[in-house]
Parts: C-alpha cells; structure tokens; sequence
C-alpha cells in the first residue's frame, strides 16, 4: 500500500519537474525575458558539461567538500567533548547551555569580519566558520538527547558496571543516535550553507577555491547559465548527502533497531 | 539455607523533595538467605520499588545494606535487575549482544566464551534461535526471557525483579512464572521479586512479604505450599485469604 502511494507521490512529483522544465524552456525562448538573465535549459545543460569537462567544476566542489568535512568533524568532536563535561555537574551544563544559546544567534556569516582579524585570510577562517555553523546545533541535540535519555538504559549500565566515558560510549550515544543524526544533518545544512556565503565573500584562499567561488566568477562574467549549473551541483550535492549518506546511516542504524 | 546473602538493617529512605516529604521506608530489616526467592508484595505507593532501588545501588539511603557482608554503595553486576518495561533491553544489539554485554562490560573478552556463556543463558530461557534478532522484533514475553537471561549471565549473587510479568497478559505470565520457578531451582537463585500480585507471589515465592503504605512489612509468611503451586494446591486458599485482607488494610484502593 505505503510502495504504490510512495511510486505515485514520485510520479506527479516527477511530472511536475519535467512541466517546470519545459515551462521554463518556452519561457525562455519565447522572446519575453531577456536570455542573459533568464538562460534557457539547454544553454544551463552546456555550462554544466562545459564546467565539468573545461573548467574543473569537479575541483571546485571537491575543495568545498574538503573544507567543509573538515569543518564538520572538528564540530561534531568539539560538540562532543564540551557536552560530555556537561554530564560531569549541573553547573557546568547550565553554563554551557547558555554558551550555546547564544552562540547560536550568530550567523556565521556576521563572524566573517572578525575571523580574517584573527586568522588572516585563508583555510583556517573557513573552517572557523563552518565548526561556528556545526558546533551549537550538534551541541544542543547532544544535550538534549542526553537530557531526554530513557534513564533507565543509564541504569542498567551503571548496573552492568558502566562509569564515567565508557557510560557515554556504550549507553548514551547509541541511545540518542536518531536524535545525534538530526543534529548532524543540521549541522551540514547550516556548515553548507555558510561555506557558500564565505566562499562568495572572499574568494579564493591561497590553496584553492570552493564552489561559491565559482559562482562568484561567473557572476562577474554575468555568465548566468554557467551559476545556475553551479546552483544544480549544488542540489545535486545535497541530494546526494541526504539520501547515500544520512538515509543510508538511518537504515542501518536507527531504523534496523526499530527506534524511529 | 543458612549463609546470608542480603542483609538488610534500619533502612530508611526519604527522597525529601519537600521540607515535609514523608519517609518512603522506615527503619526496615530484612534478612535473605542465599537461595530464598523472596517476594514483596503490597499497594502502589508503599515503597516497594525503592527498596529495590536502594539494594540495587541506584538510590542512597540511611541504614545499611550489605550483601555478601559487603556494604552498598552503588550499582553493580552482583545484583542484576529485571525492569518491568519491555524496553528494557538495548534495542541497538542483537539478543545474543544485549546477553553479552553485561560480560564484555566485565572484561570478559575471550569470543568462545562470550559465545557459550550467552547461548547457555538463551538456551534456558528458550530462545536459543533468536539470538540474532533485534529487541523490537520480539513479543513483549520473549523480550522479559532476554532480559532474564541477560540477568543470569554475570551469576549474580542476587535477582532483582521489579515486577517483571505484570504488563503479559494471563497467559504468558504464568508460562514466563513456571519457567523462573524452574530456572530457580536448577542455579539455587536468590531473588527478590517485586509484585502487586497475590497469586503471583504465591506461584513464586518461598517466603512473602507484605509491605504498607508508611514502608514497613506487615506480614512475613514462609510459603510452604509444594511447587508447582495452582489454585488447587493445599494450603492455597488460605494463603491467599491471607495476603488479601492484609492488603485491604494497607490503604490500598479497590
């Protein structure tokens, strides 16, 4: 029942896709909108091969990435560390609850400024920016998975003879792992997001140069087939994550347990 | 019959989330001899659960526990417990895992006898062939069989049971009742089992327990009826009439 409503949610959801694209085509032949603004499908199709065969699109991508997995394990390790020394005291864990509230106010982007001050410019300010982006979110599902732990899991392994790190390993994490994968998700979503921008705002560093870069440069070319390619990379990226990454995590974990 | 495995002296407990909360147990002695299977029987509220809770290490208290002629001063593999939740187990390991892992956790590392010693425990209880399933592939009663054999693995000194078949339906809880009678005789268990049900205790126990409302025991009966105990058995009738009209006047509703 659920697979022949999921097969036609799929088709209309395709059938939509392909009238947008076609919609979008007419459009932009039609004479009404200016092409160079408004590129047609095919010319967004060339600028995404060219990009790939001519321009290195792929490097561009693989140097975000780059970035960004770096950024995302400093994060998610830092988040870690801080809220399990929030399980050691009550003062601690109010401390850093406030620490946390605060700091997630901050959009990454408005630290730009103050972190080329601090590391000049180069990797160390993008991936300043991206463990800003990851380290509150994760830190607050962490928190609040542990806080909203059946409290009897945590007993059974202080029974078992469970203490201090090896309570946290063996208990806590796989307990709260549905909630610690949204945390991550997030955490990516907004990491990715504020790469782009940061990319954008000063470019190249001196080892290399990301996607929003890229973007960037075509910008200044008012190449505009050549972004939306870069636009399409980027959902296909996402795309990509979300389903080879995150859902196949879910379905060996989480859903395999029978915890969702 | 006559080494003492639980000593109990002067317990009292009082969780003093007011100025003016009551106490919860007052000054209770209990003595369990090794091999006794013990049931506490008595009204919701009556204090039943935190005097395992305070055995079991995961409450402080004022009095002293000790067991073995150890003192009490935290939660330990020597006194393994039984949850009445079905949930109870790990649902991120396997049956064979969730068994496992009160050893692994011990140091035990050597893979033949982490083997052995859990499908022997599986084997007891009938679930040799679920080894391999995951917790939420199970009925609520095969779920409690795990949950007993992950119990018995470490050979605990004592069996904390909170009661463990209350939420079963009839069926399955005198099965799961005949099965840790039977598994009880064949290890010398000595186990405290927490219930609210007279017929339970009486299948179950060698000697009962009937708390109150204020955390005392009120009545403490050697149960001499021969096991297999049913409701035909001699003496049943009367133990029943027993622990019944003590309970109406614990204080408990209904």
């Amino acid at each position: 029942m659920i697979e022949r409503q999921t097969l036609k949610n799929l088709r209309a959801q395709l059938i939509f896709l392909i009238i947008v694209i076609i919609g979008w085509q007419v459009m932009s032949n039609s004479g009404m909108v200016n092409q160079l603004t408004f590129p047609s499908v095919t010319s967004i199709g060339h600028a995404l091969v060219r990009g790939f065969t001519q321009e290195n699109m792929a490097e561009y991508v693989l140097y975000s990435l780059s970035l960004l997995i770096r950024g995302l394990v400093i994060g998610i390790l830092l988040a870690f560390v801080f809220s399990s020394f929030c399980m050691i005291s009550r003062t601690v864990y109010s401390i850093y609850n406030m620490v946390t509230s605060i700091c997630d106010l901050i959009p990454g982007v408005a630290l730009i400024p103050i972190a080329m001050g601090w590391f000049g410019i180069g990797e160390s300010v993008i991936i300043f920016i991206v463990v800003h982006g990851v380290i509150w979110p994760m830190s607050r599902s962490i928190l609040g998975g542990f806080s909203g732990i059946n409290r009897m899991y945590v007993e059974e392994g202080k029974i078992f003879g469970l203490k201090g790190a090896r309570l946290i390993t063996g208990v806590y994490l796989p307990a709260t792992l549905g909630t610690l994968i949204s945390g991550i998700r997030m955490g990516w979503a907004r990491a990715w997001r504020g790469l782009i921008a940061i990319e954008m705002i000063f470019g190249t560093t001196g080892s290399g140069a990301g996607i929003g870069w890229y973007i960037f440069m075509k910008r200044t070319n008012l190449n505009y087939a050549g972004m939306f390619a870069a636009l399409i990379v980027i959902i296909l990226i996402g795309i990509i994550v979300e389903y080879l990454v995150f859902q196949v995590i879910e379905r060996k974990t989480v859903v395999k347990w029978g915890m969702v | 019959m006559n080494h003492v495995r639980l000593q109990v002296e002067r317990l009292t407990k009082n969780y003093r989330t007011s100025p003016d909360s009551a106490d919860i147990l007052s000054n209770l002695d209990l003595s369990v001899p090794e091999g006794e299977f013990l049931c506490i029987l008595g009204p919701s509220g009556c204090g039943k659960t935190t005097l395992v809770r305070c055995i079991a290490g995961l409450e402080d208290y004022e009095g002293t526990i000790r067991v073995d002629g150890n003192t009490v001063t935290g939660p330990g593999p020597d006194r393994m417990m039984v949850f009445q939740d079905y949930n109870q187990l790990f649902p991120w390991k396997t049956v064979l895992k969730n068994v496992q892992y009160p050893m692994k956790v011990n140091g035990i590392r050597d893979k033949q006898e982490l083997r052995s010693r859990a499908e022997e425990k599986l084997k007891m209880v009938n679930l040799q062939e679920y080894a391999d399933y995951y917790p939420h592939q199970l009925s609520g009663g095969m779920k409690q069989r795990v949950a007993i054999a992950r119990g018995l693995v470490m050979n605990p000194g004592i069996l904390l049971m909170d009661e463990p078949f209350a939420a079963l339906d009839a069926m399955t809880r005198n099965k799961l009742q005949a099965e840790l009678r039977r598994i009880k005789e064949e290890e010398n268990l000595t186990v405290i089992f927490i219930t609210h049900n007279i017929q339970e205790s009486i299948v179950l126990g060698d000697r009962i327990i009937m708390m109150d409302k204020g955390g005392r025991i009120k009545l403490d009966e050697r149960n001499t009826i021969p096991k297999p105990v049913s409701p035909d058995s001699e003496g049943y009738g009367a133990m029943w009439r027993l622990f019944e009209d003590a309970l109406g006047d614990t204080g408990a509703e209904g």
